[in-house]
């Protein structure tokens, strides 16, 4: 029995990927004038997209069945563990989510606030939470978002986004 | 020559130069901070020439494309670890010849040869560039579409190791442009219902997202070395030997000149660039050598062919993408973004359509090197101190700088949505192992050919045109043999089959030569055949040298 490995997983996302497109594809409308039909070329390079990754399905499955049921095999072969990749990528996560609830919050506090916000919880997730770097962190926050907005305000006359409360 | 003369008025004034000297110093900066890319510090220029006119955006775009190619030589020399992969074999005798006593020559060494490197490079964009162009003009919408579908295929080479992988992130490139408004009907296509997706994705939050958030988060990756410094350097205090060195580079005449043309030879070639060319041109500067014993230890050639090679090889980038209109590499794919978003699509008729604006990153290539040759000392006291901050200082500064970057395009949230989703992607796909070159040439060229392919669709919808028309038929074959690069590469010097690849892609190439008619392409015509014929004739006496099984 093959063991699932990474590059199987995600070969098998890729291909659902692509049957959703090309069930999509189906409803693009037709306006009936052009030679070239709306969904045309996207359905042209479905159609080699998903012949890529049937390629690619079988190559990681045939490695893997090689490499038999212990190992897994290939380059892709790591164990899928929850624990051990929350832990190797904490930090990207971490600043994801920091990232998804800034652009949440932005319609409410702001580019200026909310910027200043987000550069102090990422610098302070990832260089640490003691006092000292805490006021470090809140004034690199303070001075570099302030002069990013500063600059696009004021020197490219970009209006950045203004919230409810600041 | 009056081209040249309005181009020269549109560079020369205050505004640009001062443009392009904080470009090249910050390039020069991420140049010389390993980790730090030029795409990247390209990418994230990029907010910043939206309020510029097309000339200056890309004028500031080169100064951060020559400052990062000339940036590289500091670390590398100085500390041993190569600033950016185009460097890499700078440090084989830049290092030791600095720590045997004289970094201050070394860095002049790289900084005068990365001079006449990127000189020569713009003297040759400048005479070849618009006589390739005139052959765009001769190009149809089957032409068109064929230049752009072997652009396509470029793909292949660039996927490094995993062809398959590079191929299918290709590929999602090219739906990633497909989704939202289309431009021939307006129709919109993978909407899902979503009015945000119904609009597209904007290109540069797709860039930004993929290339400059997705390597900032593998650059925190580690909680260890994100707290660190960028490098351990000191405190240096290094006086660059100018007079010393620029006569040094100068007698090497040869090595120098042989070294900027496989530099501009690798930068036309598409997908190869500088991290090709300055490996190639030690290589070769070695073999060339009555010393070759000398290199490694801090030998003066060894650091003039690498660096040469680097900087000429941007020259060969844009001489593809001003003549041809196709990125070669993710730089050039940045800096034709940049022109789309100033509404400039190049294209094989772009210098003769907008000859102002083609002469300008011309004659901007051209300045941009002197710039950075004075600049190199101002901005080497920059990266002593910029070496002392840590990794996660930049990174949470840059992702801020991201988000209100982006936002600058269209005044819209959603494309801060979209480069918070292409962040997640493009980390992913990172550390899936998939190349993100190749998506990024997806994004960029895909609804390119969809327009060239519904052009020549409209005027007849007889596919054997694409076969029938010289210059059709010519992308065709190059783009065939473009496909089957990777395991060319894979294979060469170990299978028998590589043998035949050029000569019959010269006797392939040699059929729309003659179609093509007149005089000297005729003439190239029968030229190529003699090569492919004489190729053949010397592999099929090789190939018995190889093992059965090829």
């Amino acid at each position: 029995m093959v063991r699932l490995n990474r590059d199987i997983v995600v070969a098998c996302v890729l291909l659902a990927l692509c049957g959703i497109f090309w069930w999509s594809s189906l409803s693009i409308r037709d306006p009936g004038y052009g030679t070239l039909a709306p969904a045309a070329w996207p359905q042209a390079v479905l159609v080699v997209l998903t012949g890529l990754c049937i390629v690619w399905f079988a190559q990681v499955v045939v490695a893997a069945v090689r490499a038999g049921p212990q190992v897994g095999g290939g380059e892709g072969a790591d164990k899928l563990d929850a624990i051990g990749f929350l832990r190797e990528y904490r930090n990207p996560i971490l600043c994801f989510i920091v990232y998804f609830v800034f652009l949440l919050v932005l319609p409410l506090v702001g580019a200026l606030a909310g910027g200043i916000a987000l550069v102090f919880v990422l610098l302070s997730i990832l260089g640490g939470w003691a006092p000292r770097q805490l006021a470090l962190h809140a004034a690199i926050a303070v001075l570099s978002m302030g002069a990013m907005w500063s600059l696009f305000t004021y020197g490219l006359r970009v209006i950045l986004p203004e919230g409810i409360l600041f | 020559m009056e081209n040249i003369i309005a181009a020269i008025g549109e560079i020369a004034t205050f505004q640009t130069i001062a443009l392009m000297i904080i470009g090249a110093v910050a390039g020069l900066i991420a140049g010389a901070i390993p980790g730090f890319t030029i795409a990247m510090a390209i990418v994230l220029t990029l907010p910043f020439t939206f309020s510029m006119s097309a000339s200056q955006g890309v004028a500031t775009m080169i100064g951060v494309f020559v400052g990062g190619l000339s940036g590289g030589l500091m670390s590398g020399i100085l500390i041993g670890i190569p600033g950016t992969p185009s460097s890499v074999a700078t440090t084989f005798d830049g290092f030791p010849l600095a720590r045997g006593g004289e970094p201050g020559y070394a860095l002049g060494l790289g900084v005068w040869s990365s001079f006449f490197g990127g000189v020569i490079s713009a003297i040759l964009l400048i005479a070849v560039a618009p006589q390739l162009a005139r052959i765009g003009l001769e190009f149809q919408p089957w032409d068109y579409f064929m230049l752009v579908f072997f652009a396509l295929t470029i793909t292949a080479s660039l996927a490094g190791d995993s062809l398959i992988k590079g191929l299918i992130a290709g590929g999602i490139g090219l739906v990633i442009a497909t989704v939202g408004e289309e431009d021939i009907n307006g129709v919109s296509r993978f909407d899902f219902g979503s009015d945000y997706l119904s609009e597209g994705f904007a290109f540069l939050p797709v860039l930004i997202g993929l290339f400059a958030f997705s390597q900032l988060m593998s650059d925190v990756r580690d909680p260890n070395s994100a707290r660190q410094s960028l490098t351990h350097m000191g405190n240096v205090n290094i006086r660059i030997e100018h007079r010393k060195a620029v006569t040094a580079v100068l007698r090497r005449w040869g090595n120098l000149l042989r070294s900027s043309f496989i530099g501009v030879f690798t930068g036309i070639l598409p997908a190869a660039g500088s991290t090709i060319s300055n490996i190639l041109a030690y290589d070769q500067a070695k073999k060339a050598s009555k010393t070759p014993e000398k290199f490694g230890t801090g030998y003066e050639d060894g650091i003039v062919a690498p660096e040469a090679a680097n900087n000429a090889t941007a020259g060969g980038s844009l001489i593809t993408m001003m003549a041809l209109g196709i990125p070669g590499d993710i730089i050039t794919a940045v800096m034709l973004g940049a022109l789309l978003i100033h509404d400039v699509v190049p294209s094989p008729s772009f210098i003769g359509e907008s000859p102002v604006l083609a002469y300008s990153i011309f004659v901007a290539f051209f300045f941009a090197n002197f710039l950075v040759l004075g600049l190199q000392s101002v901005a080497l006291r920059l990266f002593v101190l910029v070496t002392k901050v840590r990794m996660y200082v930049l990174a949470a500064i840059i992702l801020a700088y991201c988000g209100i970057g982006v936002f600058a395009l269209n005044n819209i949230v959603n494309d801060m949505w979209t480069l918070f989703i292409f962040g997640i992607v493009g980390y992913a796909m990172r550390s899936l192992g998939f190349p993100l070159a190749p998506i990024i040439l997806g994004v960029v060229l895909g609804p390119i050919a969809e327009k060239w392919l519904a052009r020549a669709l409209a005027i007849s919808t007889d596919p054997t045109l694409f076969f029938t028309h010289p210059w059709s038929l010519f992308f065709v074959i190059l783009s065939v043999f473009s496909m089957g690069f990777g395991l060319y590469q894979r294979d060469r010097g170990k299978k028998g089959w590589t043998l035949f690849y050029s000569p019959l892609l010269a006797l392939g190439l040699s059929v729309p030569m003659f179609m093509m008619g007149g005089i000297i392409r005729p003439f190239i015509g029968a030229a190529l055949i003699c090569f492919g014929v004489y190729g053949l004739h010397r592999a099929l006496k090789l190939k018995d040298n190889y093992p059965a099984s090829a």
